[in-house]
């Protein structure tokens, strides 16, 4: 199996796979990362949202190959953008089952790094990727709101 | 075990080690067994760091406090909030307290009502009260009845825990117990400064010091009167911690795949498994060839699920898992590969069994017809024939709802590991111990006759209520049925079950990590049934079972599909006269009762009541079928015939789904037939509103009314003249569900935008209530309906009356999910199958709510039940009833009635999407 040199978190990682192995399953299985979530495994559910050089992807349909020429950050990893959606997530009890969140917050932050101050739309545009069945919509877009320092935008 | 007293409803463990372990509970076994005498709770001696199951340890080292979270954590907030109504009663200072999810331990956590408790020893036992959620299914984390069950009872425990702490304190200071105060951790003689910690040794020693006086426990009574007024609480209705939100969104919170097994390097490696299952219930295993699986690189064994002679999962066979062929590999990719080479190449025969022709397009024409005939009366009141002949108007429709998978966020995922005879399995589950019972005796008792001693009571378990119902009859009738059909005495078939469930409870260990999302999914371990028939082929390996999306889509236990017919003459007033009701879905039950040889139907009818074949159980006529609530003098309500053919199980608020859609759409049908607004109308069918009484139920031939477990009337008995309270009375009382139909009118603006949106094309306003798991919801949907007949919902608002809201915060939340999720079933969901195999595979085909498709606004409202409702409670607070379920039945039937309001189509099938466009 082919070697993959991974740069996770700030981390070089090496990893012995196959090279057609979803990313998702080399960060779960191979490195140990749980944060990252398995939903669906076809890019309909958002749960195992990572960024590649600061871009949401999601890991289940990404080979690790592919993966192994951008700097990936997860859920475990550190962003300002991530941080501060932690925390408004925490202030406005975003999570129920909390299963989903990590992917939410991948996508969020990343949409939040590009658009500062995103307007409703922009954040269902986004946003929409993401499956919640708790429901908790409603308070993700309020945190997501809250970290752009605005009130709710259309 | 010591001593048991009935009025004492704390215990305290003062052990040679000085450590402390407060209990208060009642087992089953102790219940039913030979110290039947001794309902109530106890005190466990000898416990330990090692057995620390008791809800309770305070650390004799730290001073610091562990709890055990006895119900699962799948997003609804128990595990705070229970834990939260603890410390607030304890005084203990949250940040020197941990809460930890407990094991399965059907003998440590059903806990009557504190009332039921302190029941005088002299009462006889066929009019005591068992608890509510006995042993056997304390933990089962299902029908939104964790806070009802649990919190007078939790009050009454923290109380107590603080009481003997103040007592130890007294004793130390050398001051009456009245000096004594509990603040934060600490306990302290009033207005003198001096104090001590909880974990102070001296506090300890005097703990058992009481305890060797026999002083301790104090008596029930005693507790109870040292539980703190409300304004003093701290957590108890107001912001409450959240335990898990940071490792939420750290992603260091751990789910079902993310356990790690102990063990560490002395463990075999964990394996993961993967397994195509035969697509048709009842289907099973002919032959596999593994030899395509096995070239995938990291495939390590291919091997079926089901032992010989257990029958494969479908119709009456309860939670046994489908047929399967497991690929079995060094990581999860690699089982997936596996998995695909098997099906890729055919490498799996199966004999697809009695079900191979079912169509769900077919059943759905079927319901109609069945609906079209005269059903079994279940509840009857006035005569509905003679009215219809009299009606000035007659209106009438059928309803279908479709086949529904919860599909929640993280899919099945189990772990087992096989040792000398022992499993330890890691599951998310919302029912530990109905994972250990069921997993426990598929792996220890293969004759599936014998299974059934698991179920067999005696007459002790009943109380006087239960016997008038005729549920001793029921269960008496199995026993012997059972007895016979074993070649046994009754005396042999008691023995033989305890002998099984301690087979059972000491060789099946099952752990509960977060669930990933439930919604009554997680209440069936057909996926810890996997994982544990695997472990056992490979001891000492733990083997993961993963599930797929596609796996979750396509083996869900689904909830039911039904048709409902309605038929009401309208007199000319507009107002009914007269309602007929004609409902048939496909009950659960089942599927957890095949529907022969005579004994399981015996045992069916005395499992809650269960039914026979075909038709639904009294756990489902409640959700909404025989409590009907309008106000109208003539009703009979029939059930017709359903018969199953795929898994059928329960999703969030089960059968109100069903109910509720076809009451209140057809609540707005005769509105608008009576050219009447529809919410006058609504409070006009629902009158001004009466409190339920049980003889109301069985003058009009409802037998044995479920309600969720809990009585309509209160219970009480005569001690020395006075009359006690046992537990409280939960009858269904349409004064709340006029008030809170009242509230979200009031909060939606809803008179004034009906007359906005009378001149305005494409808006409407659509209302529907319902009482379920014994709270009431009302809920307001805004819609709009363009010229492409596109449809977009701008706003809900809901209403929710649960009794008292203990963690507001949790119930506002509830109330927002759970309108998403009925949103989302309402406008989306529909399972569907074809030659017996479900066709839908994965959130593109089985779409559930997103983002862009959610009201911005969902707005929740927290509502106290009415003041005259409050008053007839001893204590002038209605207690708190289910918050998980409730806020979802009401919702499609809103949606239903704004599209007609919105000058769109009557919607009478779910998922809307065949009528309007979801964008």
């Amino acid at each position: 199996m082919p070697i993959f040199q991974l740069h996770v978190n700030g981390v070089m990682r090496t990893v012995d796979v196959d090279g057609n192995m979803p990313l998702l399953w080399v960060l779960r299985d191979v490195l140990g990362l749980k944060g990252t979530k398995f939903g669906c495994g076809v890019a309909q559910c958002g749960a195992c949202t990572v960024h590649l050089d600061g871009h949401a992807v999601r890991s289940c349909i990404t080979d690790c190959g592919v993966a192994a020429l951008a700097h990936i950050t997860t859920i475990e990893g550190q962003s300002p953008q991530i941080q501060a959606c932690q925390q408004a997530w925490i202030d406005l009890g975003v999570p129920q089952c909390g299963f989903c969140q990590p992917g939410q917050i991948m996508t969020a932050s990343a949409m939040l790094k590009d658009i500062p101050n995103p307007t409703d739309e922009q954040i269902d545009a986004y946003m929409r990727g993401n499956i919640c069945r708790c429901g908790t919509y409603p308070r993700i877009r309020a945190a997501i709101h809250q970290v752009a320092g605005n009130g709710s935008k259309s | 075990m010591s001593e048991f007293n009935r009025r004492d409803f704390l215990r305290i463990t003062g052990v040679g080690t000085g450590a402390v372990v407060f209990s208060c509970y009642i087992s089953p076994e102790l219940a039913l067994g030979q110290e039947k005498q001794s309902i109530g709770s106890i005190l466990h001696e000898g416990i330990s760091l090692l057995n620390p199951l008791k809800f309770v340890y305070l650390d004799p080292i730290t001073g610091n406090m562990t709890i055990w979270a006895h119900r699962s954590e799948m997003g609804q907030g128990i595990k705070s909030t229970l834990a939260a109504v603890l410390v607030d009663e304890m005084e203990a200072d949250w940040s020197r307290v941990t809460v930890k999810q407990a094991d399965a331990d059907a003998e440590a956590f059903g806990i009557a009502f504190p009332y039921a408790a302190s029941l005088p020893k002299e009462l006889p036992l066929d009019q005591s009260e068992p608890p509510i959620v006995r042993g056997e299914d304390a933990q089962f984390a299902d029908s939104s009845r964790s806070m009802a069950a649990y919190f007078d009872a939790f009050r009454a425990f923290g109380a107590g825990v603080r009481m003997a702490l103040s007592m130890a304190a007294a004793r130390h200071f050398n001051v009456d117990l009245s000096q004594i105060e509990a603040r934060q951790h600490k306990v302290s003689v009033k207005g003198g400064g001096r104090s001590v910690d909880y974990g102070d040794p001296r506090l300890l020693f005097h703990l058992n010091k009481l305890n060797e006086e026999k002083k301790l426990p104090p008596d029930t009574d005693a507790i109870l009167a040292y539980r703190k007024p409300p304004s003093e609480w701290r957590y108890i209705g107001k912001q409450m911690p959240f335990i898990d939100a940071q490792d939420m969104v750290n992603g260091k919170a751990v789910y079902g795949a993310d356990v790690e097994v102990p063990g560490g390097l002395l463990r075999a490696k964990m394996l993961t498994a993967m397994i195509v299952r035969c697509p048709v219930a009842n289907g099973s295993l002919k032959s596999f060839n593994p030899e395509e699986a096995m070239k995938v690189p990291g495939v390590k064994h291919v091997v079926a699920v089901l032992p010989q002679g257990v029958f494969p999962g479908g119709v009456g066979a309860a939670f046994n898992p489908h047929a399967g062929v497991a690929v079995i590999a060094e990581n999860t990719w690699a089982a997936w590969q596996g998995r695909r080479a098997l099906v890729n190449n055919n490498s799996v025969q199966w004999d697809l069994g009695p079900h191979a022709s079912y169509d769900s397009a077919a059943f759905r024409d079927e319901m109609k017809s069945s609906t079209s005939q005269p059903g079994k009366v279940m509840r009857n009141k006035g005569d509905v024939d003679a009215a219809f002949g009299s009606a000035a108007k007659t209106v009438e429709a059928h309803y279908h709802i479709p086949h529904l998978a919860q599909a929640p966020m993280e899919p099945p995922v189990a772990i087992s590991v096989y040792d000398n005879g022992t499993w330890d399995i890691w599951a998310p589950s919302q029912g530990p111990e109905l994972l250990q019972h069921y997993v426990g005796v598929a792996l220890l008792e293969p004759n599936v006759v014998k299974q059934l001693v698991w179920n067999v009571e005696d007459r002790g378990a009943f109380t006087a209520a239960q016997v008038a119902a005729g549920d001793w009859q029921r269960q008496d009738d199995f026993n012997k049925t059972l007895a016979q059909a074993l070649g046994v005495d009754e005396k042999t078939l008691l023995a033989m079950r305890d002998d099984l469930k301690k087979r059972v409870r000491s060789s099946v260990r099952v752990h509960v990590p977060l669930l990933g999302g439930g919604f009554g999914r997680k209440s069936k371990p057909d996926y810890a049934m996997e994982a544990a028939f695997l472990a056992r082929q490979f001891p000492g390996t733990p083997i993961r079972v993963q599930w797929t999306r596609e796996d979750d889509i396509k083996f869900s236990y689904y909830n039911a599909a039904a048709g409902q017919y309605w038929k009401a003459g309208l007199g000319g007033d507009g107002l009914p006269t007269a309602l007929l009701w004609r409902g048939a879905a496909t009950s659960f039950f089942g599927t957890l009762f095949p529907a022969g040889p005579d004994v399981f139907q015996k045992a069916r009818q005395a499992f809650h009541n269960g039914g026979t074949d075909g038709y639904l159980s009294a756990i489902e006529r409640a959700h909404g079928f025989e409590d009907m609530p309008y106000d109208v003098p003539n009703i009979r309500i029939e059930n017709c015939v359903a018969k199953n053919h795929i898994r059928t199980g329960w999703m969030r608020s089960v059968a109100n789904i069903y109910h509720a859609f076809a009451t209140c759409s057809f609540a707005d049908e005769m509105a608008n037939a009576a050219g009447r607004d529809s919410k006058d109308y609504l409070l006009d069918l629902i009158g001004k509103g009466h409190r339920y009484r049980q003889k109301e139920f069985e003058d009009q031939g409802v037998k044995a009314y479920d309600n969720n477990l809990f009585p309509v009337e209160k219970r009480t008995y005569l001690l020395k003249g006075v009359e006690k309270l046992i537990i409280p009375q939960y009858p269904p009382d349409t004064r709340r569900l006029r008030a809170v139909v009242e509230r979200v009118a009031q909060e939606s603006g809803w008179n004034q935008k009906v007359q906005q949106y009378k001149g305005m094309k494409g808006r409407g306003l659509g209302i529907a209530a319902h009482r379920s798991f014994l709270s009431y919801v009302a809920i307001v949907a805004d819609v709009s309906l363009n010229d492409k007949n596109e449809l977009t919902v701008n706003e809900i608002w809901g209403v929710i009356d649960c009794g008292r809201a203990v963690n507001p915060d949790r119930v506002a939340a509830q109330m927002e999910g759970g309108i998403v999720y009925g949103l989302s079933y309402a406008l989306l969901g529909e399972i569907t199958c074809k030659n017996g195999a479900v066709e839908q595979n994965n959130f593109d085909d089985y779409p559930v709510a997103r983002m862009n498709q959610v009201p911005r606004m969902i707005h929740t409202i927290v509502q106290d039940p009415p003041r005259e409702v409050a008053d007839e409670y001893d204590d002038k607070v209605v207690p708190p009833t289910g918050v998980g379920e409730p806020p979802t039945p009401a919702v499609a039937p809103a949606i239903a009635n704004a599209i007609v309001a919105a000058g769109g189509p009557r919607i009478r099938e779910i998922p809307f999407l065949r009528q309007v466009t979801v964008l």
